[in-house]
Parts: structure tokens; C-alpha cells; sequence
């Protein structure tokens, strides 16, 4: 069951994070154009190529339906396959699989995955209110009926922060709990940010100690083991094999893919510290027949060092309770032992809203196709990629190969 | 816009026992007649067999803490108030968690897996309840609604001054009931052929008694309702509260202005009003007072009118 491996990453394109403030403001449209256009060049492809679509629909700014065939006309293409992905965090991974799917069902041969995440420009009378009214509720729903809205935001119980807490807090409650090897989380990537010329972070290294000393948001998460919110945006480009091949890059293959969606409100998860990563991740493996030994990088989703440190455990790379042993006894950063988020990570590289994720998808084929430049690993074959969406709460694995 | 008070459950048709049975300080959850599984939150189906059989049971609300963490920054700027809040997950004894705030307990005392009771927290004065829990050996076990204007100080006219960064107090401000009504005064002819001269509005049925006696269907000429709407400045309002420690106030114009019952030369009218809602948003803080003029004796206002003011 699941992939034959025969649909593969062959170009990619993201934009530089940036702080809201400064980034340039974009339609949505314009910026699926162009970063369709840039991930297309990156490939050696054609427009006309062409012919399957998956794009992010939520928050889409020029329409809330219909969204793939504006963007399709937009384009000018037509497309065989039309396909929203409304996933949070976990909504790249879930793209390039879908893509893949549809490749190896012979719906289509290119696919073009596109989520915009810059600023559009307001109209003169538009109210941004519903914006900063979604952004401000971190995701809940605030509608009449919707659970959260009735037994989780009146007790305060809102946005990112305090979920993946609480999640931490039972996690140290079970296990235990190394403040020092979560702090090293956030420093490895840092360290590989320094090497990834458009990493938001890049020339500003991190400590042990800083990490420590930086405040407290929600016991026992710093503020320097959460994301920064940034514009940017990004573009991938899947393909048959027969497109790879004549591709510029070496491509990635998707050879394995596993997705679970658990809950919405963590509160109601079976158990806070198994995340719906560890059935994905084995369903990945499985999948690809390879095991968690036999990657050489994983780009793991990193909201949260937490979310880091229990994808690590539920994706098999070391056993349930001992992600803090493993973060202290292997060096994550690009020339460790165990090459984690390359790129620096959301964490260090930037998170731009659900086009995120997608910087762990572009890091790994970067990888393999070997074009990581100052931080390229070597002989880099096979890299386990994750995306988390919510609270823990959909989560997703790829496993991508070199060709 | 941004509403700056805390929000608060909105019960469906589904999860009404729930909410009414805390107002009780009766905990209700549902039960699966099929299955015996228990429900949270509130569903109309079973989540363990889907099966459409629920009734509602009352629960003694035992529990023990499933996890929590000490928010630090405010996970939104209306629970400021109540900051660091301990946010709880608790497992209740039926098995089924919930979402929640620890309350009475120090810090250090908290720990994964402890037991804990319920607290009846009433959070305004209709009895909305919220469930909050404690430790088992603490006295808590219903937190009493305290009005959050009666602690603040009064000015010389007994109007309870409240400072403009006290959320908590201004949003205490909304009511359904209007102020004491205001002195009357006597909308003459005179005034209204003033306001006639003044603003080029000398249509008949204001200023010809005569023809308006036989043609009008009111028999006698009638107020211009802007005369009606500008005379509020005559009918001094006793709000019971003052607005303290702003920069400036400003007039933003009206967000409803109707007209519904003319006022007749020679009537009475009064005026009150009411605090209708109080929000944060980029230009300050919008309080919107809903002013009412009538007739004296007249249950119809003639004048409704929605006053936009900014403080900031």
C-alpha cells in the first residue's frame, strides 16, 4: 500500500523571511505566480508543463472559494488535479504527498504546490479586523457552537503557547526534564542558521545560557524555544518521473508519506505525549521500507523545541522518554552525528505562517539534490521531514530520496 | 474591532444543562445509555459508540490534575487581570478531561496527577459560572461574583470613577438598564421655528399650526427629530460612572439614529440612557451609549441614538 516512490521534488522556491513590517506587500495571486515561476525555473520546466495544483486555501487573500481555479487562471493554466490543503503547520507536507498521489494515479505529471504568506495590500476601506481577529485567537474557533469557543477560550485557554506547555509539563511529568537539552534544541539549529544565507536569524548565534535567561511564556517554554512569525512564502514542484529526469536538479523522490490528524483542543488527546507524529512517521517508514537508522537529516517541524523533542521520540529516531539523552548525546547541527533541521529550523530560519513547513521540505531536497551550499551534508540519500499543524494535533512525515 | 472583555461560553441548545446546572454549582455530564461512556464536552452523540442515547447525570467533579502550565504573558490581553493564569487540563473521576484554571493553590504546590475539587466560579452578576478547580484540602469551593465597581473610589457627584485602563471595571459598565430619566423640558412652537430659521428646514408640518391642524395626521405640528436629537444637550443625563485618567474624549458620531415617535408642539420630553458596550480598538477604547428620548409618560422613544465616544 501507499507510493511506488515514482513521483519526486524536482524544483523549489521560497522567499526570504522577513519581519511584517518590512516585507513587501503581495496579493496572493501575485505571489503564486510568482513563486511558480521561480520554483519552475529552479526546476528547468516549463509553464505549459503544468498540469495539477495544490495551494493553501485558508486565509487566501483574494478568496475564500474557489480558490485553485483563480489561482489556475491567475496562472493561465489548466490543471488535471485541484487539490486545498488546510493543515496549519503540517499543511506542506501534506501538499507534496497529495501531489505525489495524484502523479502515481496518472492524473497528472507536474504539480505545483504554492502556499503565499506575505502581507496583501488592504483595499482602502477593508477592515483588517477578521485578520487580527483570527491571528489573535491562534487559531480557534471563535464561531457559535465550535467547542473551543465554548470550553476552551473562557478559560483562557488560547493560541500556542500554553498547549504546547501543557503538553511539555505532562511530558516532564512523565519522563522527566532537561531545560539544558531543550535549550540545545534551539541552539544546533541556530548554528545551522549561520550557514543559510537567508535564514532570519543568520549572524546572531545563541547559548545554552541565553536560551535559559530569555523569559518565560509559558512554564516551561522561553521565548527562545518559540517560533517568530514572518511574511514570506513558498513553492514546490512535483513531478513523474519522467519529468525528473529531464529536471536540472537531482530530484527528491517521495517514497513514503504518513498523515494523522488526532484532535483539535490537546486537552482531549488521548495522551498529551504521544503526538499523532508517531503512527505517521511509522506508516512513512513502512512505506519506503527504510527505518529511522537509515536517514542521513531530519528537517522535523519546530514550533516548539517540544515539538522537536517529541517528534524525535514518536518518529522512532530514539525510544519514548529518552529525546533529552539523545539531544545531549549527538550534535544536531550540520556537521554532527545526527543533522537536524539544516536550515536552522523555524525556530532559526523563520516561520512564515503555513509556508513554514514547507522550508523543512525545500532544506531536505536542497539536501539531496546537493545544493545546500555552506552547510551541505554529505552524501545526503534519504531525509525524514515532518510538519505539525495546531497543537500537536495533525501531524505529518515524508520521506524523500535521492534519485 | 476588538471586543476587550473576557469571553465568555455562549451555551448551544446541546450544552445548556451543562452551563445552567453550574450555575447550581451542579456538575452535569452526559452519559451513554448504550455504552455507559461518559461525554465531555457536551455532544449530542455518544464519543465512544456514536449513539444517540445521552442522558445527563450529576458528578461530584473529584479530579486530578492531567497537566498545566503557568501562562506568564496573558494569552490574551482580557485575562491581564488574573495573570500568571495556571491553565489545568483535569481528568475527572468519569475519566473525561477538561479544560480549566487552578485557583487557591500556591505554585510550588502543583503538581502533575494531584487531586483536585471543583470551584463554582461566578463570573458576573446574571451567575454565569465558570468551572475552576482547587486542591482538595483548600476551603474553596464557590468563588462569589464581585462586582469590579464597587472597590473604586466616587467623585463629589457619587459617580463611581472608573480609570480608563480597567478593563475589567469599564466592561462591569454595560447594562440592559438605563439611567434615572433626566428633568423634563417642553418642546414649544418657538423652539421649533427656531430651529426652523436655523437649519432652512421650514417644511409646514413643523411650522404652519394652522394647516397642521387640519392636514396633519398628528393634528398639530411636530418637533424636527434633529431638534429632538439636539435637545439631549438640554436633558442632562445621571450616568452613574466617570471615565477618569484619559487623554482626550471625543464625539464619533452616532452608530444608530432613528426617529420612531414624534414629538408634538407643546410636549415633554426626557431623556436616559445606557452603557451598551465598551471596546478596545485602535482608535481607543469605543464606549457606545444608547440615548433614548421620549415623550413623558410614552413608553416609545422618539429618539434612539447610539452615541460612538473615544476616550483614548
Amino acid at each position: 500500500m501507499g507510493l511506488l516512490g515514482n513521483a519526486a521534488i524536482v524544483g523549489a522556491a521560497q522567499y526570504k523571511p522577513e519581519k511584517y513590517q518590512t516585507a513587501p506587500q503581495m496579493f496572493h495571486l501575485e505571489q503564486v505566480a510568482d513563486l511558480a515561476n521561480q520554483a519552475l525555473q529552479d526546476a528547468g520546466l516549463g509553464l505549459n508543463e503544468l498540469d495539477g495544483l495544490v495551494i493553501s486555501g485558508p486565509q487566501f487573500h483574494e478568496a475564500s472559494i474557489f480558490v485553485p481555479a483563480m489561482a489556475a487562471e491567475y496562472l493561465g493554466i489548466e490543471v488535471n488535479f485541484a487539490e486545498v490543503v488546510d493543515l496549519g503547520g503540517c499543511t506542506s507536507v501534506g501538499m507534496i504527498w497529495r501531489a505525489a498521489a495524484a502523479i502515481e494515479l496518472g492524473l497528472c505529471q507536474a504539480v505545483l504546490c504554492v502556499i503565499p504568506a506575505r502581507m496583501a495590500p488592504l483595499a482602502p476601506n477593508e477592515d483588517p479586523a477578521w485578520m487580527a481577529e483570527a491571528m489573535r485567537y491562534g487559531g480557534h474557533s471563535t464561531a457559535f457552537g465550535a467547542p473551543e469557543a465554548e470550553f476552551d477560550i473562557p478559560y483562557g485557554h488560547v493560541g500556542q503557547n500554553s498547549g504546547y506547555a501543557m503538553i511539555a509539563q505532562r511530558y516532564a511529568a512523565k519522563y522527566g526534564y532537561d531545560p539544558v537539552a531543550m535549550a540545545k534544541i534551539a541552539v544546533d539549529q541556530r548554528t545551522n542558521a549561520q550557514y543559510h544565507p537567508d535564514a532570519i536569524f543568520k549572524g546572531k548565534t545563541l547559548t545554552v545560557e541565553e536560551v535559559l535567561a530569555s523569559k518565560k511564556v509559558a512554564d516551561p517554554l522561553h521565548v527562545l524555544e518559540i517560533v517568530m512569525p514572518v511574511a514570506g512564502g513558498a513553492a514546490v514542484i512535483v513531478t513523474s518521473k519522467e519529468v525528473a529526469t529531464r529536471s536540472k536538479n537531482r530530484p527528491a523522490f517521495v517514497t513514503g508519506f504518513g498523515e494523522r490528524l488526532s484532535y483539535k483542543s490537546p486537552s482531549y488527546a488521548q495522551e498529551m505525549t504521544v503526538t499523532p507524529l508517531a503512527q505517521a512517521a511509522k506508516q512513512a517508514f513502512t512505506m519506503a521500507g527504510l527505518k529511522p537508522s537509515d536517514m542521513q537529516a531530519a528537517q522535523i517541524y519546530d514550533c516548539y523545541t517540544i515539538t522537536v523533542l517529541l517528534s524525535l521520540e514518536d518518529a522512532g529516531f530514539c525510544p519514548k522518554g529518552e529525546g533529552m539523552k539523545f539531544v545531549r548525546d549527538h550534535d544536531l547541527t550540520w556537521q554532527g552525528d545526527f543533522p537536524l533541521n539544516t536550515h536552522g529550523g523555524q525556530l532559526s530560519f523563520g516561520q512564515s505562517a503555513s509556508a513554514g513547513g514547507m522550508s523543512q521540505v525545500i532544506e531536505a531536497f536542497h539536501q539531496i539534490s546537493g545544493r545546500a551550499e555552506g552547510r551541505q551534508i554529505k552524501d545526503c540519500d534519504n531525509v525524514f521531514v515532518s510538519g505539525t499543524g495546531g497543537v500537536m494535533s495533525e501531524q505529518g512525515a515524508l520521506i524523500l530520496q535521492g534519485g | 474591532m476588538m471586543s476587550s472583555f473576557k469571553p465568555l461560553p455562549l451555551a448551544t441548545k446541546i450544552s445548556t444543562p451543562f452551563w445552567q446546572a453550574l450555575k447550581e454549582q451542579s456538575i452535569q455530564l452526559q452519559q451513554c445509555n448504550s455504552c455507559d461512556g461518559w461525554v465531555f464536552f457536551p455532544r449530542n452523540h455518544c464519543s465512544h459508540c456514536l449513539a444517540h442515547d445521552l442522558t445527563w447525570k450529576p458528578v461530584s467533579g473529584e479530579a486530578t490534575l492531567y497537566t498545566y502550565t503557568v501562562a506568564r504573558v496573558p494569552t490574551m490581553a482580557e485575562f491581564s487581570d488574573e495573570s500568571p493564569q495556571i491553565l489545568a487540563v483535569v481528568t475527572l473521576k468519569e475519566g473525561v478531561r477538561m479544560n480549566t484554571t487552578l485557583v487557591g493553590l500556591q505554585e510550588e504546590d502543583i503538581k502533575v496527577g494531584m487531586h483536585l475539587k471543583p470551584v463554582f466560579d461566578k463570573v458576573d452578576a446574571k451567575g454565569n459560572t465558570l468551572l475552576r478547580f482547587t486542591g482538595v484540602d483548600s476551603d474553596l469551593s464557590v468563588l462569589e461574583y464581585q462586582d469590579p465597581l464597587v472597590n473604586l473610589p466616587k467623585n463629589s457627584q457619587g459617580q463611581v470613577q472608573v480609570p480608563i485602563n480597567n478593563l475589567t471595571a469599564l466592561n462591569a459598565l454595560v447594562t440592559d438598564d438605563f439611567s434615572p430619566w433626566s428633568e423634563p423640558l417642553t418642546v414649544d412652537q418657538g423652539l421649533i421655528n427656531a430651529f426652523a430659521d436655523l437649519s432652512g428646514d421650514d417644511y409646514w408640518i413643523h411650522t404652519d399650526p394652522e394647516k397642521a391642524a387640519k392636514e396633519s395626521p398628528f393634528g398639530t405640528t411636530i418637533a424636527h427629530g434633529s431638534l429632538v436629537q439636539v435637545l439631549q444637550s438640554r436633558l442632562p443625563l445621571t450616568l452613574p460612572y466617570e471615565i477618569v485618567g484619559f487623554n482626550t474624549m471625543v464625539n464619533y458620531g452616532s452608530d444608530r439614529l432613528r426617529f420612531p415617535t414624534p414629538v408634538p408642539a407643546g410636549a415633554k420630553i426626557q431623556s436616559r440612557a445606557r452603557v451598551k458596550s465598551v471596546a478596545s480598538t485602535h482608535k481607543g477604547l469605543q464606549l457606545i451609549l444608547e440615548v433614548h428620548i421620549h415623550l413623558v409618560d410614552n413608553d416609545r422613544p422618539s429618539v434612539i441614538n447610539e452615541l460612538v465616544i473615544f476616550y483614548r
